[in-house]
């Protein structure tokens, strides 16, 4: 690793960047019979505060270094909580399937953004879930300190592209969480209220992190109801009341079921410092879909359906109403349009082995990195995008239907999150989230 | 010679642009490519002389390694002694550049406009990369990587947009 600061003073933000963070990073060699001579990343409950640079720079160097970034932000959100935000230590990744992990206990959205603009329980303190919900009980996972509340009340996916239905037909669902940095910037600048935007008065600027101290993380997740032909031993599983939200569409009705979910997508947004386009990684289940112009050669998919001939047409949404109360819903038949890159499929086997290692048989090795976005030109003055590579990344689950590569149309994590506000039309870096705000 | 930086080269002074703002070293498009692949088979197609591209780069790198300002080269290749031929082909490339599109120079001498120019776009991309829209402080029409709220601002400098 080289501090490029030093050598490269012209080069890209994204290039002068290095990190003091190596405990996450080193490598050490592979069992014998695994990935023959390539060393095993090491699994670490450390969230990476930066991305650590290898020369020669390159893009397909520097792509490889933010790609390993994400898989060490993965696993360190993965790993099961011994409190709010703190990762358990005295366990490994995997070895207690089900259990609540550090990201799950950060602070989902509709604890955030309430009727009336109404102040926020402080981190680590959540809502109780809806009414609806009231008179079911759900299980103390572990022994964390939040209330465990964990509440799917969204049906559909960003910018109301359509939902994802699975194999049993029914409704995936999603949340959108943010760390203690981002939610405490919020709080702090009273951001979750549409009074407080309008006296802020300027752009949002969430911490970014510096080379020991993580910044902000906001995540979204994608969960389907396991049922039939679900294996619940290949996802991380939790149980969650799964809410009907009848404020989402027409015609929804309220209702609450508590139902074991199984984790099928995850996004990552960091901001990390001299990248103030943040760092966008994205993951999914293996299971999820096969990839066009790839073999099908799964025999269950957990949004595809082979060989079928009355299936709906490949990545299109249901037909409205959309109501994900209905006992049953024709599925999406879904597919990758972009495939992930050579190097990328690589790394997910390295991290995957290193998990399977650490942990015979967890659910883990089940989990892939699609790929990581970031700036290029972070610095640049006249595109606030930086440029971002790869120039398109969607995660099947989260932008099912707006896959692929036309510009200013197809998913772009930094090309459409540039254009996020607050609702007094300011900037609000990155992040749709303050739109939320009543 | 090594044919790429040479077009990077050629085409910064012609077009007025950095070439790290023509062919950034973390290229994402890279544009160049398409330019210099189009170039060279349009102008061999059109005048019949395969070896015209061959002969320019090789003129602006000797002029480079002589030591020449932009300033002395662009006016070696534009108003020396080289042919009509030579001349315009550079002013195709300059086109290409500005407009990501293939010129088709239809002169008519004596007419109140000399003539008519049309063009062909390479390709999407080349519409978006058009240095047209860096020099107009502008976007693409239908392709926008400014925030919501832009206009309300002044645009960067334009020695930030030609990285000069």
């Amino acid at each position: 690793m080289k501090n490029s600061t030093l050598l490269f003073s012209a080069l890209p933000a994204a290039l002068l960047l290095s990190a003091c963070n190596t405990t996450a990073t080193e490598s050490k060699p592979a069992a014998a019979g695994q990935l023959a001579a390539t060393p095993l990343p090491v699994i670490s409950p450390v969230l990476p505060a930066d991305a650590q640079f290898h020369e020669p720079f390159s893009l397909e160097s520097l792509q490889h270094d933010f790609d390993v970034f994400s898989w060490e932000s993965f696993v360190a959100l993965n790993w099961p909580a011994a409190s709010v935000g703190v990762a358990d230590t005295s366990v490994n990744i995997g070895q207690k399937p089900g259990a609540v992990t550090v990201w799950q206990t950060y602070k989902e959205s509709r604890d955030i953004f309430l009727p009336d603009g109404a102040t926020p329980p402080p981190w680590g303190k959540d809502l109780p879930p809806p009414s609806v919900c009231g008179d079911q009980d759900l299980p103390v996972l572990n022994q964390i300190a939040k209330v465990p509340n964990n509440v799917l009340d969204e049906s559909a996916e960003p910018f109301q592209t359509g939902p994802l239905v699975d194999q049993n037909g029914q409704y995936t669902r999603f949340e959108i969480l943010t760390n203690d940095v981002m939610f405490n910037y919020i709080a702090e600048k009273n951001l979750y209220s549409k009074s407080g935007q309008e006296a802020f008065g300027k752009k949002a600027d969430f911490p970014f992190g510096t080379d020991s101290q993580v910044g902000s993380i906001m995540l979204k997740a994608s969960w389907k109801v396991l049922g039939k032909n679900d294996n619940p031993e290949k996802f991380h599983t939790t149980r969650a009341y799964v809410y009907d939200n009848p404020d989402e569409h027409a015609g929804v009705k309220a209702a609450c079921k508590l139902q074991t979910v199984g984790l099928v997508g995850f996004h990552i947004g960091t901001k990390l410092k001299g990248n103030p386009q943040w760092i966008w990684s994205t993951f999914e289940h293996v299971d999820n879909a096969p990839t066009q112009g790839e073999a099908i050669n799964k025999k269950h998919y957990n949004y595809y359906k082979p060989n079928c001939t009355d299936c709906a047409a490949v990545n299109t949404p249901p037909p409205r109403p959309w109501n994900p109360g209905n006992p049953y819903t024709q599925p999406s038949q879904v597919m990758r349009v972009i495939a992930l890159d050579k190097p990328t499929k690589e790394l997910n086997a390295s991290y995957q082995a290193a998990l399977e290692k650490l942990v015979p048989g967890s659910v883990w090795v089940n989990y892939e990195l699609i790929s990581t976005q970031w700036p290029t030109k972070a610095g640049s003055k006249t595109d606030p995008t930086g440029a971002p590579a790869p120039a398109f990344l969607a995660n099947t689950t989260l932008e099912t239907y707006i896959q692929g590569t036309v510009r200013q149309t197809s998913s772009s994590c930094i090309q459409c999150h540039n254009n996020a506000t607050m609702t007094s039309g300011k900037f609000s870096d990155f992040t749709y989230l303050l739109q939320r705000a009543q | 010679m090594d044919i790429m930086s040479t077009f990077v080269g050629l085409s910064s002074v012609l077009t007025g642009f950095a070439q790290d703002i023509l062919a950034p070293r973390l290229d994402t498009t890279n544009i160049k490519n398409l330019y210099l692949q189009s170039w060279t088979e349009n102008i061999a197609q059109e005048t019949g002389d395969a070896n015209l591209v061959n002969t320019i780069l090789q003129q602006y790198a000797e002029l480079q390694a002589a030591g020449k300002s932009d300033e002395e080269i662009g006016e070696q290749l534009m108003n020396g002694n080289n042919s009509s031929a030579f001349v315009l082909a550079c002013q195709k490339l300059i086109f290409l550049w500005y407009m990501g599109a293939w010129p088709d120079v239809n002169a008519q001498p004596g007419t109140e406009t000399g003539g008519v120019t049309t063009s062909s776009l390479l390709s999407a991309e080349s519409y978006t990369s058009g240095l047209v829209w860096q020099v107009m402080q502008a976007h693409p029409m239908g392709d926008s990587n400014y925030r919501y709220g832009y206009w309300a601002e002044q645009p960067p400098a334009l020695s930030d947009y030609t990285g000069n």
